[in-house]
């Protein structure tokens, strides 16, 4: 089936030409019959892995949940899996302006070039750090190009996961490409896998910057030989600048290389770094076709910290104050009918609270609580307030909305949502600086008996 | 179908999953990999492989013996055949309303039979109050009776379009087009990613290749 021109899978895809080839897979361009979205299959020969079935499922499921942690502008996404009794398909991301190693072999790149696509790399490999995800096989071959020339990394299949770590935290499988891995790594002692990570994008950019490879050899172990050494030349047209970060990466000891923390603050580095993509916030989706259509739309963010829209696409419609009926009520409040509980083990933060103070006193405190916090508020509009985090994210700047409900004359439901950001940082925002914060507290939160007064302090 | 002898044995009530997926948003592989969940759920606590109430309690509460007038509500509806367990068959097909590319109508439906507490054809009054009650209940809230009366009172003025006391199936249809956030919970996003979730179903399948 793999050569037919038209091949359809499992009735959603239309599989098309080769797009590449590795050991173990093979991935296509494919086509999604329903939204005509293309996408790339990666279609793997379960003959091809299959050293007893135990095995196969192992590294399927370790690739697959470490690519749902790490979603990220910069990494390429994986959206489904299927399989038939010979064949997985891993459904990702098309990303179409193919390999960055395609534009490094016609020869190096200009240095602001090179560096914009090293802040997208820092980007998201601080990303997947901050998720105790290391990468471990990071060369130009799995950093492709988007139709925007920005970057997105892939292939996470040898990524590991923090439970593969010995107890001292140390890795210890090895794995990689030998040009690009680190001196520990190729030791086959325990490692630090970020502090790999780090100098592979040490070899990354030098790449990029020169046009070819700091660490050649006519075989491995004369490559291997250099890199315990870090023994490379630079090219003369490189600047001192970008010398000095690359020295400062391909130090053989991972101890004194530069973390992730000296990085960002490398003024090489720094230069025009805007972070990560944007996350813009949308405005409501109030010209949705249907108000219906709208609210099932409106739920993306559970399932793998997809961004959701600004979240209100409730019944805001009239400017006159919003009235949260007694449905409305149970069916957003009430445990028993969030069936969410039966798909996820971890705690969820909560989102609704219930707090018995008139929707505009409520208002008027998260605006209060907003100041303090140093958030800048965006909006207004009637019983919404939308704010923006000052720091600069993982994700850019966080972006929450609060919307308050009113249930009776003094009695109100009160909903926050994230709109922009990073899901993880927008947790402990809440978790650490309102909810725990020394505000005092805000609102009165009923779902796990934890209760919150209004503090005084801030009337 | 014949081609489901497999080396693992099948739970009771396991159906199909090609069946399932002609029935349901979901494709062949998210059915196997609901397999999964399913597995997980209706071994928690009885080793005979179907959903009992307190093994649905203890998933979505962490606690087998708590009880909720809105679970119960649920694991009733799912429970299709009335004997007291959810099989796999009802457990996909219940859930297959619940996928954000199920029909408005079909979700809109379930969350009336949800409200209609003693499947009258009608949501009563006395049935609302009585969720109220237990929804301040289960969240330690405590009002006073006139603000819930209020709150049940101006909740009906506004679903009772016809004004005699209790809400069919058209007033219901008619305020969620209003609210369209009260079915916002009949949408889980969770089950367009179910085969990320639970990959281990690659191992197990018995797909053919020529199915696909």
């Amino acid at each position: 089936m793999d050569d037919s021109p038209r091949t359809i899978l499992f009735d959603k895809y239309e599989m098309g030409r080769l797009l590449g080839q590795g050991n173990f897979a093979k991935v296509y361009y494919g086509r999604n019959l329903v939204t005509n979205e293309s996408v790339a299959i990666k279609v793997i020969k379960k003959e091809k892995i299959e050293q007893g079935k135990v095995k196969l499922v192992k590294q399927i499921k370790r690739e697959v949940s470490v690519m749902r942690l790490v979603q990220h502008p910069h990494i390429v996404e994986l959206k489904e899996v299927m399989a038939t009794k010979a064949k997985i398909f891993l459904v990702m991301e098309y990303v179409k302006g193919g390999e960055l190693f395609a534009k490094v072999a016609k020869g190096k790149l200009r240095e602001d070039a090179a560096r914009k696509y090293f802040q997208q790399l820092i980007s998201a490999v601080d990303f997947c750090h901050s998720r105790g995800v290391t990468h471990r096989d990071l060369k130009p071959e799995n950093l492709f190009l988007d139709e925007n020339e920005d970057l997105k990394v892939s292939d996470f299949g040898l990524s590991a996961l923090p439970e593969q770590r010995r107890s001292d935290g140390m890795l210890v499988t090895p794995c990689g490409t030998p040009a690009y891995v680190a001196p520990e790594v190729l030791k086959k002692k325990g490692y630090d896998g970020s502090k790999a990570d780090i100098w592979s994008c040490g070899v990354i950019l030098y790449a990029l910057l020169s046009g070819y490879l700091p660490f050649q050899g006519e075989n491995v172990i004369r490559i291997y030989k250099k890199a315990f050494r870090a023994e490379y030349i630079f090219p003369d047209w490189i600047s001192l600048e970008a010398k000095n970060l690359i020295s400062k990466l391909l130090v053989v000891d991972p101890e004194k290389r530069y973390s992730m923390e000296d990085i960002m603050r490398d003024p090489w580095f720094q230069y025009g770094f805007m972070g990560p993509i944007a996350f813009s916030i949308k405005e409501e989706s109030h010209n949705l076709p249907s108000a219906i259509e709208g609210s099932l739309l409106d739920n993306e963010d559970e399932v793998g910290e997809k961004e959701e829209d600004g979240g209100g696409i409730r019944n805001n419609k009239s400017s006159s104050r919003p009235f949260y009926n007694a449905f409305e009520i149970i069916s957003s409040l009430s445990h028993g009918f969030d069936l969410r509980s039966l798909f996820e083990t971890r705690k969820r933060s909560p989102s609704m609270f219930i707090s018995k103070f008139s929707a505009a006193a409520v208002v008027g405190k998260v605006e209060a609580v907003a100041k303090k916090l140093n958030l800048r508020i965006m909006g207004r509009k009637d019983y919404m307030v939308r704010m923006q985090g000052t720091k600069e994210g993982r994700k850019g700047k966080l972006g929450m909305t609060v919307e308050v409900f009113e249930v009776a004359p003094e009695v109100a439901v009160v909903e926050f949502s994230k709109s922009a950001g990073d899901t993880l940082e927008y947790v402990k925002f809440l978790d650490l600086d309102v909810w725990g914060g020394n505000l005092g507290v805000l609102l009165w939160y009923t779902k796990k008996g934890l209760f919150l007064i209004i503090s005084r302090d801030l009337d | 179908m014949g081609c489901y002898s497999s080396k693992e044995a099948k739970l009771p009530g396991y159906e199909d999953p090609t069946v399932l997926a002609a029935e349901t948003p979901f494709s062949v592989s998210e059915v196997e990999a609901l397999y999964e969940l399913y597995k997980k759920l209706s071994n928690s606590i009885f080793q005979d492989g179907l959903i009992h109430k307190e093994e649905f309690q203890l998933a979505l509460f962490r606690n087998r013996n708590k009880r909720n007038l809105f679970a119960d509500r649920i694991f009733d509806l799912f429970d299709l055949k009335r004997n007291g367990v959810i099989e796999f068959g009802e457990f996909v097909r219940s859930l297959g309303v619940f996928h954000p590319n199920a029909p408005v109508e079909d979700k809109i439906a379930f969350a009336f039979r949800l409200y209609d507490l003693r499947q009258t054809g009608y949501i009563e009054r006395e049935e609302l109050k009585e969720m109220v009650l237990a929804l301040l209940h289960e969240s330690d809230l405590i009002l006073t009776d006139d603000v819930i009366e209020t709150i049940v009172d101006k909740t009906f003025n506004d679903a009772d379009s016809k004004g005699d006391g209790r809400i069919d199936p058209d007033e219901w249809k008619e305020f969620v087009s209003k609210h369209p956030s009260l079915i916002k919970n009949m949408t889980l996003p969770y089950l367009k990613d179910i085969t990320l979730a639970f990959p281990s179903f690659v191992g197990r399948t018995e797909i053919e290749d020529s199915e696909v």
